[in-house]
């Protein structure tokens, strides 16, 4: 009796002990584990926090970015169209810092190696890692339209697709053209960055338009065969608020720009001389993706394992946001990066703590248009893991769009910015 | 010669079981608390991070609300019972079961 007592209190020790081990090796292990997040956008930096708080601060990350701010792409067509500045849509980086323990490193990849485990920087500087983790967001190529790399350069035509200096020349080059002027506006085939945002443009430019240059219009030039996103919805406003002000041409192709003359090409119909040329170029994953081989998706999107994001062409390598071939229905916008960093921060903790990975995890998309300075059009989603597809699928029955453009609408898509900038970048 | 084996035994399971703990909770979440917290954090793209929000009055707020507040307005949501804008639309993609565990982790905890 007392042998088996004994023999049972043994066996319990072994198991305290081994799960104790186990338990150390764990913690030791995230805690050993070099993380390195590249590209501070919406995926990248809430990677970035979020592999802090799911570890209980204990993992070791660093976030590489060479922007100085967080800059928002959404709300950035508000800037366009004059009704904003730059500084309603930047924020600092210095909540990931000092509340989240995230080191930051001011920088640029120069290059990946797989192999080897390590990035280069620009500066020179070689890290390791263990965990790397890419949000690069979107690469523009602009070499697909004749002309446009050289006159893009110079400045004369802008995409401002990427928000920064280019948003503020935009919109100094709309206030500066006469009243009368066509202001073009091309778009590429989808896939691209922000399916509805080249419609909301068209909707802030020509707001601008109607209140300071009421004898000029938008011209919309769109490769695909009609309005990507929110269509009734756009074309409903459009008919509305922007008559005579906005023109919209589908399946309109443009291959060539000739900057001297003003003068977008097309594939299909006559050249078109604009006064402003907001031409926004076919897009793919960022360089970094590209250069390391890992767009393996028609050489232009990366293929992920959807549970954790992590890149089906090299090991310990996640991709998120803008870059990804994406899951059906999964549009290519910031809301959907910030949710695909949470659920890649969560995979990556447990893989380093050699828990399983969350069997079911769940992605949501909101999507926030502004048609004028008040009034606002949504659109929104819910993606559940699908197991046995290995793959996102949106649930039926859920998401879907407004009624109708609404100035309440207009006040959440504030709240949404000011919560998920908060959400992003601390 | 046994008894003082036992007692070694003991001593050393409840010297265990009193550190371990302590230093196994201060440096990992589980498997679980992980899985819990990135569902909870899908609503934080609107609500703001653990539901606190960032956007004053440009959001309705979430973190003055108990679990069972939550949970009946979710799935009030998703059940049409209760209208709105983007959320009767949101709602209706989560499972009960995955609304019970957002509004444990999002309610007010006292």
């Amino acid at each position: 009796m007392n042998r088996r007592l004994f023999m049972g209190q043994s066996a319990a020790l072994i198991g305290a002990a081994s799960t104790l081990t186990s338990f150390s090796a764990q913690a030791s292990n995230l805690q050993k584990a070099k993380i390195i997040v590249v590209g501070a956008g919406y995926g990248g930096a809430t990677a970035a926090k979020y592999l802090r708080t799911l570890s209980n601060n204990s993992a070791d990350v660093t976030l590489i970015e060479p922007q100085a701010e967080f800059i928002s792409c959404p709300i950035s067509n508000l800037v366009v169209g004059g009704t904003q500045q730059m500084k309603a849509i930047t924020t600092p980086y210095d909540g990931l810092v000092k509340k989240y323990g995230v080191k930051m490193v001011k920088d640029s990849v120069s290059k990946i190696d797989p192999q080897k485990k390590t990035v280069q920087l620009a500066s020179g500087t070689v890290m390791s890692y263990d965990k790397l983790v890419l949000s690069p967001g979107i690469g523009l190529m602009l070499d697909k339209i004749d002309g446009l790399a050289e006159a893009n350069k110079a400045g004369i035509t802008l995409q401002a697709w990427k928000a920064g200096p280019e948003t503020v020349a935009l919109h100094k080059q709309l206030a500066d053209m006469r009243d009368g002027g066509v202001f073009a506006l091309t778009i590429p085939l989808a896939p691209y960055r922000c399916p509805p945002g080249p419609y909301e443009r068209a909707c802030q430019v020509a707001n601008y338009m109607k209140k300071n240059k009421p004898k000029s219009k938008v011209v919309v030039f769109d490769a695909n065969p009609g309005i990507a996103s929110k269509g009734k919805l756009f074309k409903a406003v459009w008919d509305d608020q922007y008559k005579d002000l906005i023109e919209y041409q589908p399946a309109s192709n443009v291959v060539g720009v000739d900057a001297k003359t003003k003068t977008l090409k097309f594939e299909l119909r006559d050249d078109f001389k604009a006064d402003v040329l907001n031409v926004l170029p076919p897009m793919r994953a960022g360089g970094l993706v590209i250069e390391t081989g890992l767009a393996n998706a028609n050489n232009r999107w990366a293929n992920v394992h959807f549970l954790n994001f992590e890149s089906t062409a090299a090991k310990d390598i996640h991709i998120l946001g803008d870059s990804i071939q994406t899951a059906p229905k999964m549009p290519k916008s910031g809301h959907m990066a910030n949710q695909q960093g949470k659920v890649a921060a969560a995979a990556i903790i447990c893989e380093l703590s050699d828990y399983p990975v969350n069997p079911n995890p769940v992605v949501t998309n909101t999507c926030y248009s502004f048609v004028n300075d008040r009034d606002v059009i949504h659109v929104a989603s819910v993606h559940q893991y699908d197991a046995a597809e290995k793959t996102f699928k949106a649930v039926p029955g859920s998401g879907g769009l407004s009624p109708a453009p609404n100035a309440l609408e207009g006040v959440y898509a504030w709240g949404w910015a000011k919560n998920i900038w908060s959400d992003t970048v601390g | 010669m046994m008894l003082i084996s036992r007692i070694k035994i003991t001593i050393a399971v409840a010297a265990m079981s009193a550190v371990a703990p302590l230093t196994i909770s201060a440096q990992s979440n589980s498997a679980e608390q992980i899985y819990t917290m990135s569902l909870a954090a899908t609503c934080a793209n609107c609500h703001g991070t653990n539901g606190v929000s960032a956007a004053g009055g440009d959001m309705p707020k979430i973190n003055d609300l108990t679990h069972e507040q939550i949970k009946k307005s979710l799935m009030d949501y998703k059940s049409g019972a209760h209208q709105g804008t983007v959320m009767p639309q949101i709602a209706k993609g989560y499972t009960d079961e995955q609304i019970n565990t957002i509004a444990a982790m999002l309610g007010k905890k006292n």
